[in-house]
C-alpha cells in the first residue's frame, strides 16, 4: 500500500551561501560601466540592486532545484533577453486547476489564489505543490533579507 | 499499488491531513504574527495563508528598502575610507 504522507522538504543552505551569490552579483554588478557613471539614475540603481538580490537568493535556494526559483531565474532571463537555459515548464495541470476551482472552501481557495501571485511561477502548481514551495521561498526570503541587512549595518557609518 | 490518476485528483483538490498539519505547523513557526499572538492548535488555514500573503507582501517591501539603502551606501562611501576597504575586500 503507497505511503500518502510524503515529508515536505524545505530545508534551505546557510546563511553565507546567500551572502556569497549576493556578493558576488553586486560585484558583477559594480563592474558594468552602466552602474557607476553618474548620469545613471538612482532608481535605475535601486532596481538593479533590487534585481541582483533576487537572482542570487534564487541561485542560492538551488536554482533549477525549485519551481520559484526556476520560475524568477526564468522571468529575469527573458528581461535580459539573454539566451533562456531552463526549459519551460509544461502547463500540463490545467485540467486540475478547473478542477480545483469547483470545489473546497471558497475562502481559502481566495487565499490560495492570492499566494499564488505572489509566489513566482505559482500559477501552474497544484495547491499542495503551492504550500511546498511558499515555505522554502519564505525562508529564502527572509535569509536574504538578513544578508542585505547585515551588509547595510556593515556598510553604515558608525 | 495507488492508481496514477487518482492520487494526482485527489492531491489536486485537497492537501492531505498529514501534510496539512506538517504545513501549518511549519508555517507556524516562520510567520512571527502567528507565534506571538495565539497558543491554541486550531489557527483555521485561511488565517495561516491570508498571514503568509501578508508576510510575503512585507518580505518583498523589506528588499526593496535594503536595496534603496544599500544603493546610496554604495554610492557615498569615500575612496579612502574604512569602509571602502571594506567593500574592495568583499567585491573584489
Amino acid at each position: 500500500m503507497a505511503s500518502a504522507y510524503n515529508p515536505i522538504y524545505t530545508d534551505v543552505p546557510e546563511k553565507d551561501v546567500f551572502a556569497l551569490h549576493f556578493l558576488q552579483t553586486l560585484s558583477n554588478l559594480r563592474t558594468q560601466n552602466s552602474f557607476s557613471s553618474p548620469d545613471n539614475k538612482t532608481s535605475d540603481r535601486v532596481k538593479k540592486i533590487k534585481k541582483a538580490a533576487y537572482v542570487s537568493m534564487a541561485r542560492a535556494a538551488g536554482g533549477a532545484n525549485r519551481l520559484w526559483s526556476r520560475s524568477l531565474l526564468h522571468q529575469a532571463a527573458k528581461r535580459n533577453n539573454k539566451n533562456v537555459r531552463f526549459l519551460r515548464r509544461k502547463r500540463r495541470v490545467t485540467w486540475l486547476m478547473r478542477r480545483r476551482s469547483n470545489r473546497g472552501d471558497p475562502i481559502e481557495d481566495v487565499a490560495a489564489e492570492r499566494l499564488r501571485n505572489l509566489v513566482p511561477g505559482g500559477g501552474g502548481m497544484e495547491t499542495s505543490k503551492l504550500m511546498e514551495e511558499t515555505a522554502h521561498y519564505i525562508k529564502c526570503l527572509s535569509m536574504q533579507v538578513k544578508v542585505m541587512q547585515c551588509l547595510v549595518d556593515g556598510l553604515s557609518p558608525k | 499499488m495507488s492508481n496514477r490518476r487518482s492520487r494526482q485528483s485527489s492531491s489536486a483538490l485537497r492537501i492531505s491531513d498529514d501534510q496539512m498539519i506538517d504545513l501549518v505547523s511549519k508555517l507556524r513557526v516562520l510567520l512571527p504574527e502567528i507565534r506571538e499572538r495565539r497558543r491554541s492548535d486550531k489557527v483555521s488555514a485561511s488565517k495561516v495563508l491570508q498571514e503568509t500573503c501578508n508576510y510575503i507582501r512585507k518580505l518583498h517591501r523589506e528588499v526593496y528598502n535594503l536595496s534603496d539603502r544599500l544603493s546610496q551606501l554604495l554610492d557615498s562611501v569615500d575612496e579612502d575610507s574604512q569602509e571602502a576597504a571594506v567593500i574592495r575586500s568583499l567585491l573584489m
